[in-house]
């Protein structure tokens, strides 16, 4: 499909812009109206895509303090039982050798935050401090973080469902705590850094006259 | 790269700009920089979304309405549909993760599916569609929002929890989410939004000429 162009060009650097929304191509002195087709405001990038994806991405690095050390839930069975945080749920099950569903919850309450925020981190500082290496990489790493990140909210979920469940007065009782707000807020920001990134400034650092971008080519051919 | 707007497609995660190239049904087409999917063609891709977005919209019914798992402890039994797990955390003092659950796992899924089949029906039997755009601006916008199979993963790890300490029954409301979150599956699979947003306007275009 490349074969024929030169260069890589992007389409900001020839005049156009592309509706994000239905994607139909406008030329660039559209910005900030509606395209004709979808009615979407235009814009060639998300508007303050950098500020609004770093303040979301620094409020969850804040919040993910309390979320970890204030108690998600209480169970508490015949006035006994004592509130627990994410890592103490995950070292009880880990104890009662139910090794598998320790992992996921693991990987979905810990593990997948800390790897999105310093995956958010390196992408924004890509952009900031206009990085050229492994653009491709860091594309796809985006997409993988896009993905991932929804499923750390399996915690929350399994809280509601538990609370909802175990309501048995004094013999058996679940009952949610403030970490669970906590950390709600921070996969809910931690989406929406990902959701004000937008992925095309990776690529606008990028210098279409530099050699490194004909040697690329080659290696896809 | 000198050609009419129509000709040429910019890559909508790395900017590139191309020309456009016919894609055959089942064939990808994909940006040579950033390797993300541009284009491609759905087979039917209306028709399926009707019949699916009915489907979704009857299952939603009993996964909503019949209960998911009940617990017996010591005779006391307590059954739980999905829509306590917002209530209770309600009425625990935790609002905010009360109103979470309940727009990730009710309000999005339900908002998606309604989107969806106002969306196909109106194309297939081409009515008049004023909301068209709207309901394609919504359902594009909440995609990845809709967190049933969250949900159920966590359905299931709750059942692990509890299975040491008392009795559980699965209840109707579990298998007819399971079945909610495999058409909701399919329905993303094969939403072709280029293609949806082509009919739109194609649609738009025969009613200005009619009226």
């Amino acid at each position: 499909m490349a074969d024929h162009l030169p260069q890589y060009h992007s389409a900001r650097e020839r005049g156009y812009l592309l509706c994000t929304d239905c994607e139909k191509l406008h030329s660039i002195s559209q910005e900030g109206a509606h395209c004709d087709r979808c009615g979407a405001r235009l814009h060639s990038r998300i508007p303050n895509s950098l500020s609004l994806s770093w303040a979301s991405l620094l409020a969850a690095v804040l919040l993910f303090l309390p979320a970890n050390l204030l108690p998600i839930m209480t169970f508490k069975s015949f006035g006994q039982g004592e509130p627990n945080t994410i890592l103490g749920g995950i070292l009880h099950l880990l104890e009662q050798d139910m090794l598998l569903i320790g992992l996921v919850v693991l990987i979905a309450s810990i593990v997948v935050p800390v790897l999105k925020i310093i995956a958010m981190t390196i992408l924004l500082c890509t952009v900031q401090f206009r990085l050229q290496t492994n653009l491709r990489q860091k594309t796809i790493m985006f997409r993988i973080v896009e993905w991932i990140g929804r499923w750390s909210m399996l915690d929350i979920f399994v809280i509601g469902i538990l609370v909802a469940l175990v309501q048995l007065g004094n013999i058996a009782h679940i009952e949610g705590n403030d970490g669970a707000t906590a950390f709600a807020v921070v996969v809910l920001l931690t989406m929406f850094s990902a959701l004000s990134f937008d992925t095309r400034l990776i690529w606008d650092n990028r210098k279409p006259d530099l050699p490194s971008g004909v040697s690329d080519k080659k290696d896809e051919q | 790269m000198h050609g009419t707007p129509e000709q040429l497609i910019a890559c909508h995660e790395c900017d590139l700009l191309l020309e456009r190239v016919a894609s055959q049904p089942g064939e990808d087409v994909i940006c040579p920089r950033c390797h993300a999917r541009l284009y491609y063609t759905t087979n039917n891709c209306i028709e399926r979304l009707l019949a699916l977005s009915v489907a979704g919209l009857i299952l939603f019914i009993p996964a909503n309405l019949f209960p998911i798992l009940s617990l017996q402890v010591f005779g006391q039994s307590q059954s739980e549909i999905i829509l306590q797990s917002a209530m209770s955390l309600y009425e625990g003092g935790l609002p905010l993760v009360a109103l979470l659950i309940l727009l990730f796992a009710v309000v999005v899924p339900l908002f998606q599916l309604i989107a969806l089949f106002y969306i196909s029906f109106t194309l297939h039997y081409r009515w008049q569609g004023r909301l068209l755009r709207q309901a394609m601006h919504s359902y594009q916008h909440l995609r990845g929002w809709g967190m049933l199979e969250i949900f159920l993963l966590g359905v299931l790890i709750s059942i692990i929890k509890l299975k040491d300490i008392a009795d559980l029954d699965i209840g109707l409301g579990l298998y007819s989410l399971g079945a909610l979150i495999l058409v909701i599956t399919l329905n993303s699979i094969f939403f072709n939004p280029h293609q949806i947003w082509h009919e739109i306007h194609q649609h738009r275009q025969q009613d200005n000429t009619d009226g």
